[in-house]
């Protein structure tokens, strides 16, 4: 977690902050909308009962004129009044002579809430006169501010105990997180094989691990395929490499004429051609690996381009009694060199396991509007299934022990798929008693696919 | 002819030097990028051999401040054969490149193609009428004879005699005979190259007594008289 501080703050205080924030802000907004409620009511109901006194005072007042004299309405007044404690009444004639005052002076004004209104008075005290209602709201005041006072301190109490809550339950809920890290961790760079144990884990961690397996289990299979590629490169360089020290090594050992040096010089240059054929064809595919891609042309004929391979291997393929017919053609913007040495490759193996006398066939075709298929036919034995898919894997060979391995370095297939992956295509292979079939996709750049010619040009 | 090899690597500085010494050149060599600035600056030469991979300063850099100065022409070595390096060091002003590693005859070849090409004389690469011993070969006509005999060639037969010829005395790897008869850039698998060699061979040399297409071990193929 502190490794982490660095770069983010950490996901259990971040939660708790804002759990916090939030539990501020709730409770704030709730106790205020409690507050303005509470006050509100408050005071429509002082307006309320001023109103009703209102209403009160002149229908006593008016009742009063016709049978009562001064004293008597002072003493109406007063019973009035009696039992309403908050409450005063002072009332005026016109020329501003108190008929009644029972106000108590020494209530602060701000605690007040008053009413003045126009009465009738007895015709002897001027006919009219003002009545002013003096409402003491003092008892609701001090109810107010100790209602803000406690909707104040379970606001912050509530906050801080939401918090606290809430920082336990962030922890509590992380716990997986923390335990998937100290397995993670727990993990050796150096096993491969093993992996996180998924079973029981929340649904959110669950996918994160079997994610994250699933990139163990790719990293393991890189790995394991560059072992076993490694171990084939030192295997194929390994052959070579004991001639080259042996044949040396037997020509230091005696003094040789300079005819028989000659010799073991120009064996010898055999083999380092051979190593430098191997070493030239690795960068290849690992320039390919890297994600380079084909330096496509300008559209053009792929049977036109496999002519040109076809007349490299004319001599061969006549020397083998073989014929080779081009079937379809696709005009695609390709990188020229390269498809041309993938069909160069592919003729090759084609020519090597074809039965003698029998027909090759190169088949050009487009898949789709932007995918094109070319590849090589020939008859020859069947290649069992299980061998098919590895054929495009480097230094694959179906039997270990076949005699031209000598130039055969089985780069060639793994080349032609490097070639279809810089394309954006694949490589194929199917197998059967009708014969054998390798080739692989090109997905053409170029849109126009509609100026494709059909033709077979025999060869 | 003075050719200046920038060089690191002292044996392979040294196979240059005894080769081309061999091939009829006066040699000079650097073993770092600012001595062969140094030397290339000072002395003149026909042609500048420049290793990509230099300590200090590399071979691009050396060429970039060359070419301030100079324009003998450069051929550029390079371990990485990568298209991209190739086409930067062309642009880079270098007059042809080749990738480690090379046959040392295609290395002789480009320098006589260099060398040719600077001198502006057009040399013997485009004479029309070949011959050696017997053989006569006209360009124009596409016409083969041995001892006063037609040799029916197919039309790659009589390209690869004309390469043959044209560098008569010199062996060409397969490579480069698949390269220019077939425009194959590419170290193949296949015995394409062996296989036209040797039907060419049962044209050119089996109805005659004395053979002149030459096959050298490991090193590729030679037409010439041999006594």
């Amino acid at each position: 977690m502190n490794a982490l501080s660095t770069t983010a703050p950490s996901l259990r205080s971040r939660l708790s902050r804002q759990f916090a924030l939030q539990t501020k802000l709730g409770l704030s907004v709730a106790c205020g909308a409690v507050y303005l409620v509470i006050s509100l009511t408050l005071a429509s109901r002082q307006d309320d009962t001023l109103l009703q006194k209102r209403a009160t005072v002149q229908r006593l007042l008016n009742e009063a004129g016709e049978v009562h004299d001064i004293p008597g309405i002072k003493h109406l007044l007063s019973d009035f009044l009696t039992g309403h404690d908050d409450l005063s009444l002072v009332v005026n004639q016109q020329d501003g002579t108190a008929v009644f005052d029972k106000n108590d002076r020494s209530r602060p004004e701000a605690m007040t809430k008053r009413l003045a209104f126009e009465v009738r008075l007895p015709d002897e005290l001027g006919g009219a006169g003002r009545a002013e209602l003096i409402y003491d709201i003092s008892k609701d005041e001090s109810l107010l501010q100790r209602l803000w006072w406690t909707l104040l301190t379970a606001a912050v109490v509530g906050t801080f105990a939401v918090s606290a809550t809430g920082f336990v339950l962030v922890k509590r809920g992380l716990a997986p997180l923390n335990a998937l890290a100290r397995r993670t961790s727990e993990l050796d760079a150096s096993r491969l094989d093993q992996r996180l144990d998924a079973t029981g884990q929340p649904e959110e961690v669950q996918s994160l691990l079997l994610q994250f397996n699933a990139l163990l289990d790719r990293l393991h299979a890189a790995y394991v395929q560059m072992e076993a590629f490694n171990a084939d490169v030192a295997h194929e360089l390994n052959n070579p490499l004991s001639i080259l020290i042996g044949t040396c090594d037997v020509a230091l050992r005696r003094p040789r004429s300079g005819p028989e040096l000659h010799d073991t010089l120009a064996s010898n240059l055999e083999e380092l051609r051979r190593i430098a054929g191997i070493v030239a064809d690795m960068l290849f595919l690992s320039h390919a690996e890297r994600g380079v891609a084909a330096r496509r042309s300008s559209p053009m004929s792929m049977a036109d381009l496999a002519a040109e391979v076809i007349d490299y291997y004319e001599a061969v393929l006549e020397e083998s009694g073989l014929r080779v017919e081009v079937r379809g053609d696709v005009r695609a913007a390709v990188d020229t060199g390269l498809v041309r040495r993938a069909l160069s490759n592919l003729l090759g193996n084609a020519t090597r396991y074809a039965t003698l006398g029998s027909m090759i066939e190169v088949r050009i075709s487009r898949i789709d509007p932007r995918h094109v298929s070319i590849g090589v036919h020939n008859c020859g034995e069947v290649i069992a299934g299980e061998h098919l898919p590895r054929l495009f894997d480097r230094f694959y060979r179906i039997d270990p022990s076949r005699t031209n391995a000598n130039r055969n370095h089985g780069l060639g297939l793994a080349i032609v798929a490097a070639i279809a992956r810089m394309h954006g295509g694949k490589a194929t292979a199917e197998s059967s008693d009708q014969g054998t079939y390798i080739g692989f996709t090109l997905e053409d750049v170029d849109t126009q696919g509609g100026s494709d010619i059909s033709r077979g040009s025999a060869s | 002819m003075k050719i200046l090899v920038v060089e690191d690597e002292v044996k392979a500085a040294a196979y240059l030097r005894k080769g081309l010494t061999e091939e009829g050149y006066q040699v000079e060599v650097a073993h770092s990028g600012v001595d062969g600035l140094h030397m290339a600056s000072v002395n003149e030469y026909d042609l500048v051999i420049l290793d990509w991979m230099l300590p200090g300063i590399d071979g691009m850099a050396v060429l970039s401040a060359l070419r301030h100065t100079r324009s003998v022409p450069v051929l550029m070595l390079t371990a990485r054969g990568q298209i991209e390096d190739r086409v930067r060091g062309l642009q880079g002003g270098a007059d042809d490149y080749l990738v480690k590693p090379f046959a040392f005859s295609e290395l002789v070849a480009r320098i006589q193609v260099l060398l040719r090409r600077a001198s502006g004389s057009r040399g013997d690469g485009e004479t029309l009428l070949l011959r050696v011993a017997d053989l006569e070969v006209d360009t124009v006509r596409r016409k083969a004879t041995r001892a006063g005999q037609r040799l029916e060639l197919t039309p790659k037969e009589f390209s690869l005699l004309i390469l043959l010829l044209r560098r008569k005395g010199h062996v060409l790897s397969r490579t480069e005979i698949a390269a220019q008869v077939w425009d194959m850039n590419f170290d193949s698998e296949t015995n394409v190259v062996e296989v036209a060699i040797r039907r060419l061979r049962s044209k050119l040399d089996q109805p005659f007594d004395r053979p002149l297409l030459h096959t050298v071990r490991g090193m590729g193929y030679v037409i010439e008289e041999r006594p």
